[in-house]
């Protein structure tokens, strides 16, 4: 029976284009992995290792274990899924982080783009954006390289335009970039906070794009020309910025409030939302924040009502592109929650399966 | 592949089993340079009987595919601390499977949890292997613990004492599953198999 089992076992057929595709992935990562740390030098080596063996054993142990068990549970919603295995919602996901930048298919199938910390989608999610340590690359979702900008740290891209004609904007070393889709006429802009900038998605054509200034005023207007307005001087660095999918509101969140700028006028309106870690509107204009330990949707005239109240800080947000389903993640729980019209279904393992806590960049339609 | 030849030792004159430690070590040593073709033979000295394990305790194709791809995906993102003095196959076999089971579990989780979503349809049997759906279906007939054990031992090769220590288990319970989960098989396949 041994003998026979080894053998069948042993046979079971394989796809044969398998080991290609994922050699292809294997090699794109070895290559893109940075260089191994110099050596350590044996003394250091020796107490570090005491050191991290005695970390190991408290959190490993029996007890040990059972502590960081307790944690999880307080921290994290219970019940949630070991593992990723689909989107609760049609489109595609993308996310970057230390373990670089992934695209996850609606059936929960992940795609190492490559070693890319920051990235974001082109207006129809037909490329990606990415930045890394060798500049700005503009890739297929397959992860098929389009061009590279050599640009040292460069971060934080937006995409914007029609499908006929598109303007990557992007930081490096602390100034605004703007550069054509297909990675033409690179122009620099003047120097800039570190908050990614948004084009007006309401008339594509116009690239009308907000941006923060390195004093801190909001500047909304065509990269090179006048601002069509400036916000005056704000009591708090501006840190997120999104447009109304019409283009009728600029949301601004500062570590203070929350600001909700008429696109075409400035005029604002002042929330007292402290704490906003991400914001992102719905496709049917509905602004949700992500502050402290709750997900809420704020209304035009600036009332909150809290949608999820997580059991530990919530960091990042993302609607699918049905509008239905609200992404975030719970860092300390190595969870992702995804809150539906009617349940939550939570994610966890999330460092494990994308190599570091990704930040969520938006969720696109398509296959 | 040629220059990595050269420049590894050849051990025809050792033992087989141990020449090929040898072999990967030096592999290994490579890669960790920044050596791709070292990482390559690696790469396809090791995908075969992973992907093949990963298949065996999930029964997916698609999934067993993303499992051994990840599987490799985090060797390598590990690759700088991996103790070179230890073999890197068993290092690999612990995260493949390690990694089926969670797969096989939440697919169970998820079904329970009963959200909607429709069942993962088996994994298609090819036609050059008649005995493929055969085996599946008593496979499938265990849990996942049970079918990891399984490929552990019968697959992989590993004795009991070595799948205790790859998945963090006591002997017995190796030792109970591997009963169990033979005597299902041999209950399921006997008259395949006579």
């Amino acid at each position: 029976m041994s003998e026979r089992l080894r053998t069948r076992l042993g046979s079971v057929p394989l796809d044969p284009e398998a080991e290609s595709r994922a050699w292809e992935l294997v090699r794109a990562a070895h290559a893109a992995r940075p260089r191994a740390r110099r050596r350590v030098p044996l003394r250091a080596a020796l107490a570090l290792g005491v050191l991290g063996t005695a970390a190991t054993l408290a959190v490993l142990s029996p007890p040990g274990r059972a502590v960081v068990e307790a944690v999880r549970r307080s921290i994290g919603v219970e019940h949630a899924a070991p593992a990723l295995l689909r989107l609760p919602a049609p489109g595609r996901l993308l996310v970057s982080g230390p373990g670089g930048a992934w695209v996850v298919g609606a059936d929960g199938t992940r795609r190492l783009l490559g070693s890319y910390r920051h990235a974001a989608w082109s207006p129809h999610a037909l490329y990606v954006a990415a930045s890394g340590p060798d500049g700005l690359t503009a890739l297929a979702p397959d992860g098929t390289l389009r061009w590279t900008l050599p640009r040292h740290g460069a971060r934080l891209a937006a995409w914007g335009g029609t499908r006929a004609d598109t303007r990557i904007a992007y930081l490096a070393r602390g100034r605004l970039h703007v550069v054509g889709g297909d990675g033409s006429g690179d122009r620099e802009l003047g120097a800039t906070a570190p908050v990614r900038p948004a084009w007006r998605p309401s008339d594509p054509g116009a690239f009308v794009l907000a941006s923060v200034s390195a004093s801190g005023h909001v500047v909304v207007g065509r990269p090179g020309e006048p601002a069509l307005w400036r916000s005056a001087a704000l009591t708090a660095v501006p840190r997120l910025l999104a447009w109304s999918p019409d283009g009728g509101t600029l949301a601004v969140a500062t570590a203070q409030q929350l600001l909700l700028f008429d696109g075409r006028t400035g005029a604002s309106l002042g929330v007292a939302l402290r704490g906003i870690r991400a914001l992102a509107y719905a496709p049917d204009g509905r602004l949700a924040v992500a502050r402290g330990r709750s997900l809420q949707l704020v209304s035009h005239r600036g009332a909150a009502t809290t949608l999820f109240s997580a059991p530990g800080r919530v960091a990042g947000l993302a609607w699918s592109p049905d509008g239905r389903w609200l992404l975030t993640a719970l860092p300390r729980a190595d969870q992702w929650v995804f809150v539906g019209p009617h349940r939550v279904l939570a994610v966890s393992n999330v460092r494990r399966q994308f190599g570091g806590a990704p930040a969520l960049d938006g969720w696109a339609p398509g296959a | 592949m040629a220059a990595v030849s050269r420049a590894l030792p050849v051990l025809a004159a050792a033992r087989p089993a141990e020449a090929v430690e040898r072999r990967e070590r030096a592999l290994v040593r490579a890669a960790q340079r920044g050596d791709g073709p070292a990482l390559e033979e690696l790469f396809r000295r090791h995908w075969p009987r992973a992907h093949r394990a990963a298949l065996l305790v999930v029964g997916d194709a698609a999934a067993a595919e993303d499992i051994a791809q990840e599987a490799f995906l985090a060797a390598v993102r590990a690759l700088d601390r991996f103790d070179r003095r230890r073999p890197f196959g068993p290092w690999l076999h612990r995260i493949v499977v390690n990694r089926a089971i969670d797969w096989a579990r939440a697919r169970t989780l998820r079904r329970e949890l009963a959200t909607g979503a429709a069942p993962e349809p088996p994994a298609p049997d090819r036609p050059e292997s008649p005995h493929a759906g055969a085996l599946a279906a008593a496979l499938a007939e265990l849990g996942p613990e049970h079918r990891a054990v399984v490929v552990l031992r019968y697959l992989l090769e590993y004795t009991p004492g070595e799948i205790a220590a790859l998945l963090d288990l006591p002997r017995g319970t190796v030792n109970s599953r591997l009963r169990r989960g033979l005597d299902r098989l041999e209950t399921a396949l006997r008259e395949e198999l006579a």
